[in-house]
């Protein structure tokens, strides 16, 4: 007797169904070890109870069939389950958490406060018109002392108060590191004619004992407008702008009269800043003045048909009073938990 | 300079306070710094008279006094002043009186103590006599106060001092500028007060002596250095008798900050702080001959001065003499072989007007600035020297008892000329922006001491002599500002700007705004360092072989502050790597810093602003540490070379410069173990490199610091950035890839190899990229495997026979070139 063919039929179905199965849940593979090989009634399981239906002398190969039909069931079983079990692994390592910090390709950098201060101002004169000039920091006397009116005896022209390359006994009356922005004037005056409307930033250097208050050198910026009738009022105009657009609309300030070798007539200015916490007073942050007929002079330019007002300031005070900041080498130390206080 | 408040009003009746009276002079150009108002004192310090004084049983420093102060009875009052006596008016803080007292560790500070019955050492005492230190009113810790004989008693001090134009005092801190020698006094800062609040100046009378009369048969004069001395006045005063100054004299000088010494000096530091003039007393009986010749000094002279130091006397300097010796260096100091003593009898007051410049530069030169020195040097009122003597004779006479000699010698070689200054009206306007009337501005010229006379429209003013800084009208019309007020200047309404203005940015100003987004993007911090670095520091970082700029010296400075500071950087580096190591010492871990500005040599021969100088601006980045810390998504890792290689040729390429060349150089220098030469055509912009081990050791860096210097100067010239960008068209053509692995000597560098693709390649090369190094099993000994991926585009669809084409050629060009082998 041969085997019977519904039965043989009844097998290959079943193989192809056990390959064709979808394992990819949890739920779809509980249901086919049940389906398949569930000991109660599972389609393989029930096979395994028609034995006795099989002819004897088929029943060895019928055995074999159903036993390989069997082995592909759990092998299928166990293939999904560690699958499964894998990708249950990734799945919680990779959860997604939206309150981890963010990838960044690098930490981010930052500018100097004194960059950003000196952008600032730059920028007020720069809407208003100004153009930028800078010149060298190494000068020779006539350029920082002489052309701009400083009398011979000048205190700031002593071994005490500047720094020499050369003495001042020499050839060309010293070279030194200039004191002040200002000789920029001079080289921008001899260059171009009126009208000249620069700031000139840069860094100048005193001689002075190193403290909270002062370091050897700070950076200034310049300003100077000569035209024809250029007049002190333009002067505290344009200053105003400045002082507004740098520490607010309603900023109080003041004129009061200096003296500048420089200008004629020279004033100083201040503006009412309050720390919080602490009362309000007049701090000073720049001086100015119109430019001194002798300095025209020096220059060829004639006093007689054009004026001009100058002024110059200190970015570090500048930064400071904006900033709260009281000693003025926390600029120079660059201590990263200060720079990165700014420009974030 | 201080002045007294209170003094100020001998000389102008003041409504305002201190502090108003600060704001107007503050606001017209003599700036007060400062207010220093004294405490009021309380009504219950009253005016005592001690009427005895008997040893304290039981404490040898202290006394037992009995003091009336109009009460009833006496009170019993415990002292511990060593100048206690009998007879004494005194003030007296009577019981329930609360002082602010100095701390006896430091005076500076006061504290609230009330005074109580009490008993000291077991003996009662009901009250405090107090010293003037306790009174706020002065410093003066060294006895009880002691009032003149006639204060009443019982009467409260504060009245009794207000009454004398004492009282509590305020001081004010005037910064004087140099331009106004006249503000060095109290008429002068009252001069500009009256001007102000539009009062008449109080000056005291004083009757000028006429002629020479008989002061001329007791003194001569004889000026042998009319270029140094002007003119020199002489007075005498018999008959003194040399004491303690009286209080109100004394409190003046304290009120200034001076300390009382004696009547005579004390009264020529009065006049001087009165007017302005520096007078001298000399003890008349020293000065042998009765002769005062002024001259300069002979050479290796020498002079004791009153402070009891000999000195050695610079060249120039002018000598007041007798007939034998020098007697005083003028202007500065006195000498002490003849200064006011307790024996001194007669005075010679001395009231000179001195050549300033002369007297600078001896005071310089000695280093002994005074209170005469410092005025004499910013010019006195070369008009004010028989007023001063004969107002100090006055007063001599009036403290110190004497007679005044009549007459003055009166040495007068040098006339002042009257300055004359003419001011038009126009003028005003054109330098204030503002139409000051003629009337006006006569009006506040003539309240600070101008003649003005109207010639017209012109207003013709003659400068008072205290004002030597006036001498043009500009230096006039400063006077007529600062009086009416810079505030009452309106401002115009419009701004006016220069049609000639171009509102376009600078090459340089362009390439740091990019230096500086670039690299802040990057990661790096932006640092500051100071220009000053020690001559050791500057020598070893003079490294020409890495430097941008031509050959030249460290430029040291004649006169550092230290020797950490005295040369200019040839280098960013040193500086920045300063801030590493402070950083690193302080825990950070990733260290990426960069710093433009100037570096400098000397001794150059090329053509610059000031000759033999030259500076450039330099861009510094350096790195160091991790390139990564770990965190949840990675792992730290440190970084190396091309961590700084790729921000730097990201920064070139971003600053628009073309045919960068980048060149290796394999040897070290003394700051580098290997570095590149960036160019562009014969320009070397800088070098990126790795810092030598030993010097990052040496700043307690871990191995691997890496570094570029490059010239922003240079870069700034040769940028595309201020040039209009032309676009290419956007191809719309696919592009094909193809890999290729090569195996070359282990020795040979990729960048050549680069460069051989690209040039095989020609025009159809987009990129190339070198994706895979490799050496180990497959490849041969001494042989590496380097993988590229290149992309061929062009402006049509390429065809694969063509790519075929460029990649055989790139292949044999390979092969031939580098000996390379195709790896399958």
């Amino acid at each position: 007797m041969t085997t019977d063919v519904s039965t043989r039929e009844v097998v290959s179905d079943l193989r192809r169904q056990v390959e064709d199965a979808s394992l990819q849940t949890a739920d779809e593979i509980e249901r086919f070890r049940v389906d398949f090989l569930g000991r109660k009634s599972g389609r393989i399981t029930n096979l395994f109870k028609t034995v006795s239906t099989i002819p004897p002398d088929q029943r060895r190969e019928f055995g074999q069939e159903v036993n390989a039909l069997k082995q592909l069931a759990e092998a299928r079983l166990e293939e999904a389950e560690a699958l499964l079990a894998e990708r249950t692994k990734v799945d919680q390592a990779q959860a997604l958490d939206l309150t981890l910090p963010g990838r960044l390709a690098v930490e981010p950098g930052r500018l100097h406060p004194l960059t950003s201060t000196l952008d600032d101002i730059r920028r007020v004169f720069e809407r208003c018109g100004f153009s930028v000039a800078e010149g060298p920091e190494i000068e020779d006397d006539w350029h920082n002392f002489t052309a701009l009116n400083f009398p011979p005896d000048h205190p700031a022209r002593d071994m005490q108060d500047t720094f020499f390359l050369e003495p001042p006994d020499s050839d060309r009356g010293g070279v030194v590191l200039r004191t002040h922005t200002s000789p920029v004037q001079i080289r921008v005056m001899k260059q171009n004619p009126p009208p000249i409307r620069v700031i000139v930033p840069g860094r100048v250097y005193r001689n002075e004992s190193i403290s909270y208050k002062s370091f050897c050198l700070f950076h200034q910026v310049e300003g100077l407008y000569v035209d024809k009738h250029v007049t002190f009022a333009d002067l505290k105009h344009v200053l105003k702008v400045f002082a507004r657009a740098i520490f607010g609309d309603d900023v109080r300030m003041r004129f009061r009269p200096s003296y500048f070798p420089f200008t004629e007539p020279s004033a100083e200015v201040d503006i009412w800043w309050q720390r919080p916490g602490q009362d309000g007073r007049w701090m000073e942050i720049l001086g100015c003045g119109m430019v001194d007929p002798n300095v025209l002079t020096a220059v060829d330019v004639d006093p007689s048909v054009y004026s001009g007002y100058a002024f110059g300031m200190g970015v570090e005070r500048i930064a400071m009073i904006r900033h709260g900041i009281d000693d003025i080498r926390m600029f120079y130390e660059n201590d990263v938990r200060f720079l990165d206080q700014f420009d974030s | 300079m201080k002045i007294s408040y209170n003094w100020l009003r001998e000389y102008v009746s003041l409504a305002q306070s201190p502090a108003e009276v600060a704001d107007m002079l503050t606001m017209s150009g003599l700036e007060v710094d400062d207010v220093v108002e004294a405490t009021p004192i309380p009504a219950s310090v009253v005016i005592g008279e001690v009427e005895s004084v008997s040893r304290h049983p039981n404490a040898d420093r202290l006394t037992v006094c009995k003091v009336d102060v109009g009460g009833d009875t006496p009170l019993q009052i415990v002292c511990g002043a060593p100048n206690v006596a009998g007879g004494q008016r005194v003030p007296v803080a009577m019981v329930g009186t609360t002082l602010e007292l100095p701390d006896r560790e430091d005076p500076s500070r006061r504290q609230p103590v009330t005074i109580r019955r009490s008993k000291i050492r077991g003996e009662e005492s009901e009250g405090m006599i107090c010293a003037e230190d306790e009174l706020g009113l002065s410093d003066d810790h060294s006895g009880i106060m002691v009032l003149e004989a006639d204060a009443p008693i019982g009467q409260p001090l504060a009245d009794y001092l207000e009454a004398r134009g004492g009282g509590s005092d305020a001081t004010l801190d005037v910064a004087v500028t140099p331009n106004r020698p006249d503000a060095f006094s109290h008429i002068g800062v009252a001069r500009d007060l009256a001007a102000l609040i539009q009062q008449p100046l109080r000056i005291p009378g004083v009757d000028l002596p006429g002629g020479s009369g008989e002061a001329a048969n007791q003194v001569r004069v004889e000026i042998d250095a009319p270029d140094g001395c002007h003119r020199y006045v002489a007075m005498v005063v018999r008959g003194v008798r040399i004491a303690e100054s009286p209080a109100w004299l004394q409190r003046r000088l304290t009120a200034v900050g001076l300390r009382p010494r004696n009547n005579v000096v004390d009264v020529t530091n009065y006049v001087m702080y009165e007017c302005g003039q520096p007078l001298h007393a000399f003890d008349y009986d020293e000065i042998a001959g009765s002769t005062i010749r002024v001259r300069f000094a002979e050479p290796g002279e020498e002079v004791t001065t009153l402070d009891s130091k000999k000195r050695a006397l610079p060249d120039r300097t002018l000598l007041i003499c007798d007939a034998n010796r020098p007697v005083a260096i003028a202007g500065v100091m006195g000498g002490e072989n003849s200064e006011v003593t307790e024996s001194t009898t007669s005075v010679l007051i001395e009231s000179a007007y001195f050549d300033p410049t002369t007297i600078r530069r001896t005071a310089k030169k000695l280093g002994l600035q005074t209170d005469a020195s410092y005025r004499f040097e910013r010019g006195v009122d070369s008009a004010g020297q028989l007023w001063a003597a004969a107002r100090a004779a006055a007063l001599i006479a009036e403290v110190a008892g004497g007679e005044i000699v009549e007459g003055a010698v009166d040495a007068h070689p040098v006339q002042p000329e009257p300055t004359i200054v003419s001011v038009r009206p126009d003028s005003i306007e054109r330098i204030l922006g503002v139409a000051i009337p003629g009337d006006d501005a006569v009006r506040l010229l003539e309240a600070i001491g101008f003649q003005v006379k109207r010639d017209g429209e012109v207003l013709r003013c003659e400068v008072p002599t205290f004002r030597p800084d006036v001498e043009r009208e500009v230096d006039v019309i400063e006077e007529i500002a600062r009086l009416h007020g810079y505030d009452s200047i309106p401002e115009p309404a419009v701004m006016r700007l220069p049609s000639t203005h171009i509102p376009r940015g600078r090459a340089i100003d362009l390439v740091r705004d990019r230096i500086r987004n670039v690299l802040r993007g990057a990661g790096y911090r932006e640092v500051f360092t100071n220009s000053l670095v020690s001559r050791d520091t500057a020598d070893r970082f003079l490294e020409p072989e890495l430097s941008f700029m031509e050959s030249g010296s460290v430029v040291p400075t004649l006169n550092p502050i230290s020797q950490e500071m005295a040369a200019l950087r040839p280098s960013l580096l040193p500086g920045i790597l300063e801030v590493l190591e402070h950083n690193g010492n302080r825990g950070a871990r990733q260290l990426r810093m960069f710093e433009t500005g100037r570096v400098f040599r000397g001794g150059v021969s090329r053509e610059t602003l000031v000759e033999g100088y030259h500076e450039e601006e330099a861009l510094l980045l350096v790195c160091s540490g991790l390139r990564k810390e770990s965190t949840w998504y990675q792992s730290e890792e440190e970084l190396d070379f091309f961590d700084l290689k790729g921000v730097v040729e990201v920064l070139l390429s971003r600053l628009q410069l073309s045919d960068v060349r980048i060149e290796p150089v394999y040897e070290s220098t003394s700051l580098t173990d290997y570095h590149v030469r960036i160019s562009v055509g014969e320009t070397l912009l800088g070098i990126a490199g790795r810092l030598q081990g030993e010097i990052a050791e040496a700043h307690d860096l871990d191995e691997g610091v890496y570094f570029a210097e490059l010239s922003v100067d240079r870069i700034a010239d040769r940028t595309a950035l201020v040039d209009l960008h032309q676009y290419s068209a956007v191809s719309r053509h696919p592009s094909v890839e193809r890999d290729l692995a090569f195996v070359l000597d282990a020795r040979q560098e990729v960048g050549p190899v680069i460069d051989a693709v690209k040039e095989a390649s020609k025009d159809l090369l987009r990129r190339v990229r070198p994706f895979d190094l490799y050496t180990g099993p497959g490849v041969p000994e001494g042989r590496k495997s380097v993988a590229f991926a290149l992309v061929f585009g062009a402006d049509r669809t390429l065809t694969d026979e063509e790519v075929d084409q460029r990649v055989r050629d790139v292949v044999a060009t390979v092969r031939e070139r580098f000996k390379a082998d195709l790896r399958a």
